[in-house]
């Protein structure tokens, strides 16, 4: 076990140096050996088994996930960042009685609060906000990723587009640029309900376009049910009325005689 | 957007409860996303707990490129699903997906990961999948819900499918072999535990026949897994094809056995209707020694309870012909009878034809020479009995010799062919019918106080319908026992029935004398049509055909060419009418083509009182067969314009279909959906007959819809009467069923929810069965109070009022309908009826539509269907006596007779006594004694009975003759001698009067032979000492073969009344009587208070 560690251990050092480095393909590289290699240790969870060096199991663990965590945004690449948070939290949730809090516990999180509102999957932002203790509440990272959900909530999106100026943390960028076009499609999603079509003018206005090209893309892309003609945008194409619905009057029929006949055969 | 943005609004205002929470965050953890985690995974001892709050990471690491990864996580997800499948139910598609990857080298744990998801989900079928796609992971013998659950699941599938793929026509495809491999599994298990009766229950509901006769091979104690297969076999596999195959496989395991069990082999053989199989099994165990001999003739005694007369008749063709070189062999291969089986009654019988050819009396042969001669019974005034007195001395001059005679035979024959005659005489219905015979004449203790208040009540209010009912009743209280006293008593009375009336009395004549074969014919000569005489009433006659037919019911050999030549010598439609009843009867179930084509030539002249016999004929004969014949009668029904013919049709077309199943379901079909509803009616009870004691679901769904559903009146009832034949095998279960319908609007449902209790509960005294019953016996509308009566009667047949307290309150009840003359007609006949059904057969029957060894029995049922049609014709009410089976235990030794033997019934005596008699208070007193049922003080309180009503004398005079024949050696301290007087009879009862002081005993012997009443048969013991020893030890009752444990000694026989001392008078009646005899059908019909029958009309519709 010693042995394992110490040769994991080593493999870390490899890995965080080629990451101050920036060279990302052997990061990703040696990360996946070292995954491979901590699936051995018989202390990270679920296991959570009572090894003489399960402490620096642990910690290594966390380590590495949390590397994994950063490199992942700096490769953009948002599903392994959402796996790898996944197996990070246990270290933060369940260890807490064996091993020290992690520096960096609240910029993760943080970031994966920032991630969820990017995603815009809010319901989990909530989620993972309650299971919060309040003091986290007060960390800039935390405190950022609220307020950014406040203002989006609001509809106050300039405030959203102005706040990535202000991060806390540099990988935060990453997650800021994304978060434009959230707030955009957000948008769309409202003009469609609200007009039934807008000029190109103000589409570009409010879609936060500068040219007529940017916007035809993006509506060709997103929404390919939009359709652009005489310098309008129309979406009524999407607000398909329902069709009234048809009274079911053959089975209506069909029960009511049913009703009639078991009547009569009451015994 | 309103309600999301204020939500965290929400929370930052309110920031104190969270404070609170705050300390325990790993408990959040667990009131977050899933909740199963409390409590769960604790790791390590106290001080370090670490709980596993989500599996949200081990998912994440489903989605990981890296194989090593998956396989981990899977691995862990596997140990922790039972925890975490609600948060695993939500990636279930990343694991479904992982188990189609070809690639994935773990399939199997991601298929058994998903399975055990989609179970806690409670998707079975989707698990069932997977876990079939897990391979050998899914393992069989673990002992979680888990795997428990699926196997329960994967064996129901199994079955499922298993079952579609036998039924369907076409082939199916082949079953996952991955399925099967589990289902095997799972038996071979069964099987290693020792759970032998698991698996050959799992084994018979797969259809497996393999898989059976490896569980019941490998087992330990193979006999009690047999008879256990046996029993599961009848009772709970439906489709009858099947059932042979899992019959035949165990006849091959049952041969296969060192020491084989002849008697369950032979009921499966009967099952499987292999005659020469049976035959041949027979004829192996008489070539052995004397046991196999004896178990021979145990097999033998079973078969024929099962009462399948044309089985029986092909196995006993099937036997070898004795050889006749030795002269002696000649009387044994003669008549199936075979003079030489030695039976008790044997010696008598010849005697009594010896007698009345030496006293130039008529005979069976010689009446139609002498047809001033003739003298009927009904005709008779009692003075006329005395000749018969005669007969008594000549038995003891004749007696010895023939028994001499039959020893020297005896020697000379070899011994094969003796016990082949034997075997012979007990298949063809000799054996067994003379021996219930002498049992019902000996033991007959019915009570004659109660017809007389009957005929009393009925003959203050000269009703017509319970003049009848009365002598019906009578008819029913002495069924089989040949006790006519009664009527013998009332001639008068008796002459006032006429037309019809006088039919069915004629007709009551053959329910007395059931079963009396070698009389019968000369008893009911005097009412016999006669060739060129055609003074006798038509109505007579055709009752007297009828009466034979109920005499030889199921055993008509000797008497069918008879029938047959009556029938095509006449064109009176009631004689016709008779004879067709008599002839379906006699040939039950023979499907005998030539008397068929006649009933059939009958039934074309569309006369509607001959064919409606008929058509019930035409069913009696080809009972059971599905012949196409009833195609035939189908198209003739739809042509006939007489609604009695269609109903005679339909009760036939029913009958040909008994017993068929599934087989019938095409004619069930057509016939219930057919306009007219007569043929409805006859597809209800198409549908009784075809899955009658099966308690098929199907079968009672649609019964049930009928009953619900009918418009025609008639044809609910009759579903709901249905429903009482398809439960016959689980009289527990009809109450149930019919409870609802019994409290029915429509009174004619309520009938038949009565009936259909009656039917299956007959005889058990369930007290489901009476608390349903009892309200309907004081209905509103009295043809349900007639129904009620009558099914009361049968539920409480032979119950005494120790077993059940209402049996006392429903003597009364009958009492007092029949004395009350504000009572409606329709339920003064029930209740007449019931009293006859209550008190039948001298008491000593029960209706039994089972036989003991639980096959339905063929006779009891149809005779019980065609009861139920008494509802439109009063006649048929005889045929009840069809389903009645004496409650005897009757050991028989080697050589057929009834040695003397004593055993145990282990219970106070008056649990099973006879009911008291109603005899005048002065003579109660003694007779009310418990101890009556001490068969000593039984036979002569019998006597005693017969005393009152004027008969004790030719009795009395009879005894010292039949006392020869029971001690060949010694005889002299027999008891019987000193009970057979009158003045002896009496000398008991003071014997017996202080006991009644005495606290009653616990148990009781009782002597060979024996009423024992189905209920009783648990209590009884065998004595440990005794000489003879039973060779099946199963049920103590019916007839029962006795091994001798000393053969050297000599044989102590028990001596028998028989029932030809009473029968005799009518043979062997003096010429003094030929007077009255001269004009016997005008003397019945002298006063004739009955309207002449309208003059006969064309029907133009």
């Amino acid at each position: 076990m010693e042995a394992k560690l110490a040769d994991a251990t080593r493999l870390f050092q490899k890995f965080k140096a080629a990451f101050q480095q920036n060279d990302l393909e052997t990061c990703s590289n040696l990360l996946s050996q070292l995954k491979v290699k901590l699936t051995e240790f018989p202390a990270l969870p679920p296991l959570y088994k009572q090894t003489p060096t399960a402490i620096q199991e642990l910690l290594l663990a966390m380590d590495i996930f949390e590397h994994a965590i950063v490199l992942s945004v700096k490769m953009e690449d948002q599903d392994a960042f959402e796996r790898h948070f996944l197996q990070v939290k246990p270290f933060y949730t369940d260890t807490r009685g064996l091993i020290p809090q992690s520096q960096e516990e609240y910029s993760i999180l943080g970031l994966n609060l920032l991630r969820l509102l990017v995603q815009n999957r809010i319901a989990e932002f909530h989620t993972e906000l309650e299971l919060l203790p309040s003091e986290a509440h007060e960390h800039p990272c935390i405190k950022h990723a609220v307020e950014l959900e406040q203002s989006f909530m609001e509809g106050a999106y300039n405030r959203v587009l102005s706040a990535r100026q202000a991060v806390p943390h540099e990988t935060y960028v990453y997650f800021m640029d994304l978060l434009a076009k959230t707030v955009r499609d957000e948008i769309a999603g409202c003009s469609e309900k609200a007009y039934d079509f807008l000029t190109v003018a103000d589409a570009k206005k409010i879609l936060m376009f500068s040219t007529d090209r940017e916007l035809q893309e993006y509506a060709t892309e997103e929404h390919p049910d939009w359709e652009i003609r005489n310098g309008c945008v129309y979406f009524q194409k999407v607000k398909d009325s329902a069709t009234c619905k048809e009274i079911p009057s053959l089975q209506l029929i069909n029960q009511t005689l049913g009703y009639a006949t078991e009547l009569e055969r009451i015994v | 957007m309103v309600v999301r943005a204020l939500s965290p609004r929400v929370h930052h205002e309110v920031g104190v409860p969270r404070e609170k929470v705050a300390p325990a965050s790993s408990d959040r953890g667990a009131s977050g996303s899933n909740s199963a985690v409390a409590g769960l995974s604790q790791h390590g001892d106290g001080s370090t707990m670490t709980v596993v709050s989500t599996a949200s990471g081990l998912l994440a690491m489903l989605q990981e490129h890296h194989p090593a990864l998956k396989l981990h996580a899977l691995n862990n997800l596997n140990a922790f699903v039972d925890h975490f499948w609600p948060e695993v139910s939500t990636n279930i598609s990343a694991i479904e997906s992982l188990y189609e990857d070809e690639t994935f080298d773990q399939r199997q744990l991601a298929a058994l990961v998903a399975s055990k998801v989609f179970y806690y989900l409670g998707e079975l079928n989707d698990s069932l999948i997977y876990a079939l796609g897990a391979g050998p992971l899914f393992d069989v013998t673990e002992e979680s819900e888990y795997v428990q659950t699926l196997v329960a699941k994967c064996i129901d599938e199994y079955i499922h499918l298993n079952v579609k793929a036998s039924e369907s026509i076409e082939e199916s495809p082949p079953l996952d072999p991955r399925l099967v491999a589990i289902v095997e599994k799972m038996l071979d298990k069964c099987m290693a535990d020792g759970k032998f009766q698991q698996a050959v229950g799992i084994a018979l509901e797969c259809r497996r026949l393999d898989k059976l006769e490896e569980a019941i091979t490998k087992s330990e104690n193979i006999p009690s897994l047999l008879t256990y297969t046996l029993r599961l076999s009848q009772t709970f596999v439906t489709k009858r094809e099947f059932r042979q195959g899992v019959l035949r496989l165990l006849v091959r395991i049952y041969q296969s056995q060192p020491s084989p069990d002849y008697l369950s082999i032979c009921q499966c053989l009967m099952f499987l209707d292999d005659s020469s199989t049976v035959a041949a099994v027979l004829d192996g165990l008489i070539k052995g020694d004397k046991v196999d001999a004896l178990s021979a003739y145990q097999v033998a005694f079973d078969l024929f309870e099962n009462e399948y007369q044309l089985f029986l008749l092909q196995v006993r063709d099937r036997l070898p012909e004795a050889r006749v070189s030795t002269p002696v062999d000649v009387a044994a291969s003669g008549p199936p009878a075979a003079a030489s089986v030695a039976t008790p009654a044997q010696p008598v019988a010849v005697t009594a034809d010896a007698h009345s050819a030496g006293d130039s009396g008529p005979t069976s042969m010689d009446t139609s020479e002498e047809p001033s001669e003739r003298t009927p019974l009904l005709a008779h005034e009692p003075q006329h009995v005395e000749p018969a007195l005669s007969t008594s001395p000549a038995q003891p001059v004749l007696d010895p010799s023939r028994l001499a005679e039959d020893g020297a035979e005896s020697s000379e024959l070899s011994t094969y062919a003796q016990r082949l005659a034997r075997l012979k005489g007990i298949l063809s219905g000799e054996t067994p019918i003379n021996l219930t015979l002498q049992f019902l004449y000996s033991n007959n203790r019915s009570d004659l106080l109660i017809l007389k208040t009957i005929k009393q009540t009925v003959e203050l209010r000269n009703c017509r319908v319970c003049h009848s009912a009365t002598i019906y009743s009578n008819a029913l209280m002495h069924a089989g026992t040949t006790v006519d006293t009664f009527l013998r008593d009332n001639l008068d009375w008796l002459s006032r029935a006429t037309n019809w009336a006088k039919f069915s009395a004629t007709a009551g004549l053959g329910v007395i004398h059931r079963g009396h074969l070698q009389q019968g014919r000369s008893l009911m000569a005097p009412y016999l049509p006669q060739n060129g005489t055609g003074g006798a009433s038509p109505y007579s006659e055709g009752g007297a055909l009828y009466a034979l037919g109920l005499i030889h019911a199921n055993h008509g050999e000797g008497i069918k060419q008879f029938l047959l030549e009556s029938l095509r010598n006449t064109n009176n439609e009631v004689i016709q009418h008779g004879a067709c009843l008599g002839l379906g009867l006699a040939a039950l179930g023979t499907a005998d083509e030539e008397i068929y084509e006649d009933v059939k030539n009958v039934l074309y002249t569309d006369s509607a009182v001959a064919g409606e016999a008929a058509g019930i004929a035409m069913g009696l004969l080809m009972v059971g067969t599905a012949s196409e014949k009833a195609g035939e009668m189908l198209a003739y029904a739809h042509e006939t314009q007489h609604e009695k013919i269609i109903r005679g049709l339909a009760l036939g077309i029913a009958l040909v279909v008994y017993g068929q199943e599934e087989e019938a379901d095409t004619l069930i079909e057509q016939m219930t959906r057919d306009q007219d509803p007569i043929l409805r009616y006859g597809g209800m009870y198409a549908l009784a007959l075809a899955y009658r004691g099966t308690a098929n679901n199907s079968a009672i769904r649609r019964l049930l819809h009928f009953a619900v559903s009918d418009v025609s009146d008639d044809v609910r009832r009759t579903a709901v009467l249905a429903l009482g034949f398809v439960l016959c095998s689980e009289p527990e279960q009809t109450p149930r069923i019919v409870s609802l319908l019994s409290e029915s609007y429509n009174a004619h449902v309520r009938y038949g929810a009565a009936m259909a209790v009656g039917i299956s509960c007959a005889g058990t005294a369930s007290s489901e069965a009476i608390s349903l019953l009892e309200p309907l016996t004081s209905d509103a509308v009295d043809f349900v109070r007639q129904g009620a009566l009558i099914a009361m009667a049968m539920v409480l047949m032979q119950t005494t009022e120790a077993r059940d307290s209402h049996v006392g309150a429903f003597r009364r009840q009958l009492e007092k309908i029949i004395l009350d003359k504000h009572e409606d007609t329709m339920s003064k006949m029930g209740a007449i009826l019931a009293q006859g059904v209550l008190d039948a057969g001298g008491r000593n029957v029960t209706i039994m539509l089972q036989s003991r060894s639980g096959h339905d029995r063929m006779t009891a049922v149809v005779g019980m269907a065609v009861f139920s049609q008494f509802w439109y014709w009063y006649p048929l009410v005889y045929f009840i006596s069809l389903s009645f089976a004496p409650t005897a235990f009757i050991g028989l030794n080697d050589e057929l007779r009834m040695p003397r033997f004593d055993f145990i019934s282990d219970i106070r005596p008056s649990v099973f006594a006879y009911p008291p008699s109603i005899a005048p208070p002065t003579a109660t007193s003694a007779v009310k004694l418990p101890t009556a049922v001490l068969s000593t003080s039984a036979r002569a309180k019998a006597r005693q009975k017969k005393e009152a009503a004027g008969k004790g004398p030719a009795l009395g005079a009879s005894s010292p003759g039949r006392a020869d024949v029971g001690s060949s050696g010694e005889g002299t301290a027999d008891y019987n001698e000193s009970g057979s007087s009158g003045k002896d009879g009496t000398a008991m009862e003071v014997e017996a009067g202080p006991e009644k002081k005495v606290a009653e005993p616990n148990s009781e012997v009782l002597n060979n032979p024996a009423r024992v009443v189905p209920a009783q048969e648990k209590y009884i013991k065998f004595k440990e000492d005794s000489r003879y020893v039973p060779v099946k030890r199963s049920r103590p009752s019916g007839f029962v073969l006795l091994k001798d444990l000393e053969p050297t000694e000599p044989v102590e026989l028990v001596s028998t009344d028989s029932p030809v001392a009473a029968g005799a008078p009518s043979t062997a009646n003096g010429s003094a009587t030929a007077a009255t005899a001269n004009a016997p059908p005008s003397a019945l019909g002298s006063d004739d208070w009955d309207p002449q029958p309208p003059e006969p009309f064309e029907y133009v519709p």
